[in-house]
């Protein structure tokens, strides 16, 4: 099947016309159940159901949306929608079960890179997250914006970072090829590969002095 | 091939997904050119666009039911694509009347019977459908006044323009779709007149 370009799918989703759908479950469906999975980790079947909420919130909202600048602008805004879906997923989760339940904590502890004091810096960081996410006492929602302010030492501290050591650590977090920030850092890809454990340590290092851990 | 996630980069998707730290589009830019991982069943696949094809369906009906006279003046007009100074004239009501009725910034109550008439005639509107707005339209220029006060006291240091603008139009689509009951001598007021309304196009 030929690809359908952004292009069409709004303009077809915009006139009401059924194909439009079709051509957007075969060009989005497998590429964002792809992210889902393997970069953020979410399980297959609470991806699919992400995917398809998406997908949904895509054909309920195209009558908002208009194209600025070029066709990529249309993939820009599915992968925001996409975005702030995983970030509720994440939110539920950390609200319910408990990220650190979740993460590979032995990977972690087996890294001897990573002392005692640095694997509790995550833990803080963490907790202090899930504590802004659960449910006050008195009933009250919690402030959802709050959630992210949790997350504050970790951009301040990427910010004490080199600015190539700041972008290899945002991009492989999201499992950007080495190849690919080579192209945006001018680093050498084999450099960045050495060099990516190290920076990591640096910036959990810079990441603690942010971080008060309760003892 | 190590499939173990280490918890920092778990700590960066976070920063990522709440918005703390971004890549420049570069993440964005990324997705397409990644090899597909899994592909959907063919019948799972299906039953998804079949979903999202009512969805589609059911959003074009709301959006062909204008919910105001503004939203039905602005959308008449957009698709036809004329400019204001184009309908008022034919309508036989001033510049400023006809902005404001666009706006939903005037009660149609205002308005006199034979300008509806005449723009009921003009727009071939069913005159139901015309109560219906009117109905709609003048509770939401009555009910304004009550969130302009609560959207005053509004206030954020960041993007307070914009998400007073969200506010508002979430407001104003909240007014327009809830049935409020209006004070009892208001209610008379929009009875007699719809009543008025329909004696004259008898």
């Amino acid at each position: 099947m030929a690809r359908v370009s952004n292009q069409q799918i709004v303009r077809e989703l915009k006139e009401g016309d059924r194909i439009g759908c079709r051509h957007l479950v075969d060009l989005y469906q497998w590429r964002l159940l792809g992210e889902a999975t393997r970069v953020f980790r979410v399980p297959r079947v609470d991806a699919e159901e992400l995917v398809n909420d998406v997908l949904l919130a895509v054909v309920n909202k195209i009558s908002t949306f208009e194209f600025k600048r070029s066709d990529g602008d249309f993939h820009f805004w599915v992968m925001t929608i996409f975005r702030n879906r995983v970030r509720d997923f994440m939110r539920h989760r950390a609200s319910t079960d408990g990220l650190w339940e979740n993460f590979d904590e032995a990977a972690l502890e087996d890294d001897k890179a990573y002392s005692a004091s640095e694997r509790e810096v995550v833990r803080s960081i963490l907790q202090n997250y899930e504590e802004t996410l659960t449910l006050p006492e008195d009933g009250e929602a919690p402030a959802k914006n709050s959630a992210g302010g949790a997350l504050e030492a970790i951009a301040q501290a990427l910010d004490k970072l080199e600015t190539w050591e700041r972008v290899l650590l945002r991009c492989r977090a999201l499992e950007i090829p080495y190849e690919e920030i080579a192209r945006q850092t001018g680093k050498p890809a084999k450099h960045l590969k050495v060099y990516h454990a190290r920076v990591k340590k640096k910036f959990l290092n810079i990441l603690a002095q942010y971080v008060p851990i309760a003892r | 091939m190590n499939t173990r996630r280490d918890t920092i980069d778990l700590l960066l998707q976070l920063a990522f997904l709440e918005g703390k730290i971004t890549t420049h589009g570069l993440y964005e830019q990324t997705v397409p050119k990644r090899k597909p991982l899994m592909r959907s069943a063919d019948t799972a696949r299906a039953a998804l666009a079949q979903k999202l094809e009512v969805a589609l369906l059911s959003s074009r009906s709301r959006a062909t039911s204008p919910l105001t006279l503004g939203t039905f003046l602005r959308g008449w007009r957009q698709h036809q694509s004329l400019r204001p100074q184009d309908v008022f004239s034919r309508l036989g009501i001033s510049s400023n009347i006809y902005r404001m009725l666009e706006r939903d910034r005037i009660s149609p109550l205002k308005i006199s019977l034979a300008s509806w008439k005449k723009m009921r005639q003009f727009f071939q509107i069913p005159l139901n459908v015309l109560e219906d707005m009117i109905r709609r339209t003048h509770q939401l220029v009555y009910f304004r006044t009550s969130f302009r006060t609560t959207l005053a006291r509004y206030d954020a240091r960041k993007n307070k323009k914009m998400k007073a603008a969200t506010l508002e139009k979430a407001a104003e689509e909240l007014f327009a779709r809830a049935t409020l009951p209006l004070p009892q001598k208001e209610q008379e007021k929009l009875n007699a007149f719809l009543k008025a309304l329909a004696n004259d196009n008898v």
